[in-house]
Order: C-alpha cells, then structure tokens, then sequence
C-alpha cells in the first residue's frame, strides 16, 4: 500500500468514525461510540502495517516529540494564564456586580426590601445601577417574589460564575495534562 | 556535522530515494541531512556508512566549532 493510499483509507475511516459518533449522539445511543473509536483505530493500524514504504522515521519522530514539547509549554502557560483570568471572576470582588439589600419600614408596619444589582466594581449610584426589584411586603413573601429574588440573585452572579466555572475546567486539564506528561517522562527516564 | 552523503552517492549512482530506501528513512531524511540540516542518530549513520561501504569517519566529520558542547541542536 502506498503512503496516498494509507491517507485516504485512514481519513475515510476516521470521517466514518464521526459519522457514527455523532448519528449516536443524537440518538442517545452511547454504546456506539465506545466500538466505532477502538474500531477505527484498529482499521487505521491494519493499514499502516500494509504500507510498504516508511512513513515516519527518525527525523519524524524527532520533529513530532519537538512539536509536542513545544506545544506543551505553549499550551501550559497559555492556558495557566487564561485559568487565572477566568477564575479571578469568582474570587475578585472589582469583577463582582454589586447587589445590595434594603429594608424599609413601611408605615404600615410592614417591611420591605429593594435589592438592587449595580456594575462591577463599580460605586452603588443611579448611573451604575442595572436593575433592582422591591418585595413590598417582606413578611408576606408569596411564591412568585420569592422566585424573581432567587432568579435575580443566581443571575447576577451566574456570567461570573460561568467564567469561573470554564477558569476551573481549563485548569484541571492543564494538571491533567501535566500529570499524564509526568507519568510519560518518569516511563521513559526509567526506560532509557 | 558535515557530511559528504551527496558526494559518495554520486559516487555510487544512487538516488536520494534508492538511499533512503537502502537504509529505512523518507527521502526528506536525506535531503534535510545533505543540507546540513538534521544530524543523525549513531545507529543511521552507520547503516549509511554501511551502504557506502566505507567507515563513518569517511561520511561525517565532527566539528568541534560546530558540534561542541555549546552548539544549540533546536
């Protein structure tokens, strides 16, 4: 088998492979992907092993370890930075919108609470103001207030708490990455 | 690290794709090698000296200027 020929078998599968992942993702069928991957990785090596001129050598495998170290240490810091940033939106109160709670006494003698989301980082005034609701009657709070309060609350907070969220996500991968590259470099220190 | 790949081949009347086939690399190998570019590992160098059948002082010179201990191989 020529090396064209390899590339083509090897794309036509891996195009299958897709296919097939994806019809099963929107058929809610999970059991498909877990045969179609190992088994076009399976077809791919069969190929490889027909191919009778080299495809990768020492050069190859020089260029490709290169390639992987350095888009390793791009990656890594890259991702480090961008971790830090997205994460500093949970942890940072500057990045925080500002929601506060007032009670008045009304005349009544009912409370009532105002609370009022303003930008972050920004002083508590009219201009920074984004929006603000009033419960009238605190003491009497029905259902539907209590909801707009909950509502309001976890969406004040809920873009920061998506940023930090993905902040999270980026920065346990980069461990992970670190570890299975650890893992990898212990292996062949002790091999070589 | 010199060489003089292109030279024993002419020498030899072969090709840089008959080389690359004689010694198991992708003809890139040897053209990047020829060039100066990529220095091979101990083992290929002796299976081209190998295929010249001469010793592989007679293919790679060592410079120390080039090759010392303070030569950057990136």
């Amino acid at each position: 088998m020529k090396r064209l020929t390899y590339l083509t078998c090897s794309l036509i599968v891996a195009c299958m492979v897709a296919a097939m992942v994806g019809w099963s993702m929107a058929a809610g069928n999970f059991l498909i992907p877990v045969v179609a991957i190992p088994l076009g990785i399976i077809v791919i090596l069969a190929c490889r092993a027909q191919v009778d001129v080299v495809i990768a050598d020492e050069r190859e495998k020089r260029i490709r370890s290169k390639a992987a170290l350095r888009t390793l240490e791009v990656v890594v810091i890259a991702g480090a930075i961008a971790a830090i940033i997205l994460y500093s939106y949970v942890v940072s109160i500057p990045l925080t919108p500002i929601i506060t709670g007032k009670m008045f006494l009304n005349g009544d003698g009912t409370q009532s609470m105002t609370i009022a989301e303003y930008k972050p980082g920004s002083a508590p005034g009219p201009q920074t103001l984004v929006r603000s609701t009033t419960i009238k009657d605190l003491n009497a709070m029905n259902e539907s207030e209590a909801m707009t309060y909950c509502t309001y609350v976890r969406e004040g907070f809920s873009e920061n708490e998506n940023r930090g969220l993905a902040g999270t996500v980026i920065g346990c991968s980069l461990a992970a990455l670190l570890v299975t590259f650890g893992a990898f470099y212990l292996y062949y220190r002790k091999k070589y | 690290m010199k060489n003089r790949i292109r030279v024993l081949r002419a020498e030899h009347d072969m090709t840089q794709e008959q080389l690359a086939e004689l010694v198991g690399v992708t003809r890139n190998t040897i053209i990047s090698m020829e060039k100066n570019k990529y220095c091979p590992s101990l083992k290929l160098a002796y299976r081209i000296a190998h295929i010249f059948g001469v010793g592989i002082d007679d293919v790679f010179t060592y410079e120390e200027e080039i090759d010392g201990p303070s030569s950057d191989e990136e």
